[in-house]
């Protein structure tokens, strides 16, 4: 039943009631045309349905800029609807282009394709099912029925190409790669002399270092191969700045995912750990289908509060392999500067991108004497808590997150030549 | 189509229901203002239509009911009732479906013409039986008909389907 059909019937009911109480004769044949009316549903009924439903979302995973074709096709396998409403129920913070939706009368045995292009910003999102609210013309009757049909949408979040980040942890992986191994053999960096022996290759003769010693020296290499990486997000809210709409947390995910693609890329074995609302990890592994877990993990990543992860001392560092590197990405707390001590001190080698939060909110605020001194006495502490964390040769890497990631690791390189 | 047939059955019901209202100059304005108000509502915002829709019915059939206690004739009284009733449906269909197939329109117009002529034709025919007003014989003959051509369609359908089924 629908409201018209309440409206009619009380209409037509008050009429009967006020006729009976007046014994208005007149007014008991004026409520008769109300009661046609309210009687139709019960002498035509809505027809029964039976739905065939596929989805088909293509493609499945887009970047943040792209758009993705949606396709939802239906069919009715039961009898002729007169008018019957098609809706797309679509989960929150999608973009639509195209209309998710039909009205119209619905045949039985046909298809109907409802067709729409759909964006959004980084996410996972969950496409539940369809609505079908099936009215007869007159609006008297109208059934809701819920069709699920799921479907899911990674918008990944965009790459940015990082030019070279310099790690050296103390552990590296057996194959070949870009990383220096501390170990002489194949390779193109000096790493040593040696005398030679029968075998070694005669273009690797030092000549001048023999004509010193009176004896033949060899050059030694040092080899460079792929080492365990092991990226840590971080996700608490305690550290998620948002201003004007805009989330500091968004930039780290951005730091990650880049970071992320430079270490598959230069063949490394990278893991995400995301440390927030709970530990979501993702093995470590190599290569595109690696690269494809990763960059789905952080487009669902979100920020998260619990008791356990709401400090760094209990990140589970059993999971990255000993020794090997890992690379945070945080704004960092100063309560943070034990755990990450801890984790250097125990044979990690530590690299940490902090967004900068000072950069990223000052420019919501007004310029003023206030702000100025605030920026000061926070870029103060801040500058304790780093400087104590490079003290413990943790390295870190400060990003103003109003520029590139590229420049900030630029500039950071060439101030550490220095 | 619709929005035609809408329109001037609702301008039908609108001067059918001033006329009745002669002599009470308030109330025939209150009432001509709503008909007017209905029969444009597509001019107003939306917020407004939803609730000009049912108040017109409302007040349509309540203002009927009045006239009727104060012993006006009843059988105009039906007739605004099943007019305002086949104007106000036309709304609401134009609400959900404005650009309807031109065969949709039909066949909404065949399934309101018939539940408005059932429940027309069942407002009059108590009417008749309580002997409020006396048919001419044309009158009646032309009701015949009418009801012998609405038993024979939905008879004709009601085997239609039957065959289609078996």
């Amino acid at each position: 039943m629908t409201g018209a059909w309440f409206l009619v019937s009380s209409l037509g009911l008050v009429l009967l009631l006020t006729g009976l109480l007046l014994k208005n004769a007149t007014l008991l044949a004026m409520a008769l045309p109300y009661f046609v009316f309210s009687l139709l549903p019960f002498w035509r009924g809505l027809p029964k349905t039976q739905w065939k439903v596929h989805r088909s979302i293509e493609p499945d995973h887009i970047w943040a800029d792209q758009s993705c074709h949606m396709t939802v096709s239906l069919m009715n396998n039961g009898e002729d609807l007169e008018e019957v409403t098609l809706t797309d129920m679509l989960p929150d913070g999608i973009q639509v282009e195209g209309v998710p939706t039909y009205h119209g009368n619905f045949e039985a045995g046909k298809v109907h394709i409802v067709r729409y292009e759909i964006r959004g910003v980084r996410g996972k999102y969950e496409f539940p099912g369809m609505e079908i609210i099936i009215n007869d013309l007159l609006e008297m009757n109208r059934q809701e029925e819920f069709l699920p049909s799921p479907g899911t949408l990674f918008v990944l979040p965009a790459i940015e190409k990082v030019e070279k980040i310099k790690i050296s942890p103390r552990r590296t992986r057996v194959y070949t790669g870009m990383i220096r191994s501390r170990e002489s053999g194949a390779g193109v960096e000096f790493f040593g002399t040696r005398a030679y022996v029968p075998g070694d290759p005669l273009r690797h003769l030092n000549w001048k270092a023999g004509a010193r010693w009176d004896l033949l020296i060899t050059n030694l290499f040092e080899q460079e191969r792929v080492a365990d990486v092991g990226i840590v997000l971080d996700a608490r809210s305690v550290v998620e700045i948002r201003t004007n709409g805009e989330s500091l947390f968004e930039h780290s995910v951005r730091a990650a995912t880049a970071l992320a693609e430079y270490f598959l890329g230069e063949g490394n074995r990278v893991g995400l750990l995301i440390y927030g609302r709970m530990v979501e990890w993702t093995f470590p592994g190599y290569g595109k289908q690696q690269r494809a877990k990763i960059l789905a993990a952080l487009s669902k990543s979100e920020l998260g509060d619990h008791v356990v992860f709401k400090e760094f001392k209990n990140l589970p560092i059993r999971v990255f392999p000993p020794q090997s590197q890992i690379v945070l990405v945080s704004s960092l707390l100063p309560e943070d500067l034990y755990p990450l001590r801890y984790l250097r001190a125990v044979g990690y080698r530590v690299l940490i991108i902090s967004p900068d939060p000072i950069a990223f909110e000052k420019r919501f605020l007004p310029q003023d004497e206030h702000t100025v001194l605030a920026e000061q006495i926070a870029r103060m502490e801040r500058n304790a808590t780093l400087s104590k964390l490079r003290r413990a040769r943790v390295n870190v890497m400060e990003w103003d997150v109003t520029l590139p990631l590229w420049i900030s690791i630029r500039q950071s390189l060439v101030e550490r030549r220095r | 189509m619709i929005l035609w047939v809408k329109r001037s059955v609702a301008v039908w019901s609108g001067i059918f229901l001033v006329a009745f209202l002669y002599g009470h100059t308030e109330v025939a304005i209150i009432g001509g203002i709503l008909n007017l108000a209905w029969v444009v509502d597509e001019k107003l915002r939306p917020t407004l239509r939803e609730l000009i829709r049912p108040s017109m019915l409302i007040i349509n059939t309540a203002l009927s009911a009045y006239f009727v206690l104060k012993g006006e004739p009843p059988l105009l009284a039906v007739l605004i009732a099943g007019s305002s009733l086949l104007s106000w449906n036309a709304g609401l269909f134009l609400r959900r479906w404005r650009g309807a197939p031109l065969a949709v329109q039909y066949r909404y117009l065949k399934h309101l013409g018939a539940i408005i002529a059932v429940g027309l034709g069942a407002g009059l025919s108590a009417l008749v039986l309580q002997g409020r007003f006396s048919l001419r014989f044309f009158w009646a003959l032309l009701l015949m008909f009418i009801g012998g051509f609405l038993w024979l369609w939905i008879i004709s359908k009601a085997s239609r389907k039957e065959s289609a089924g078996s």
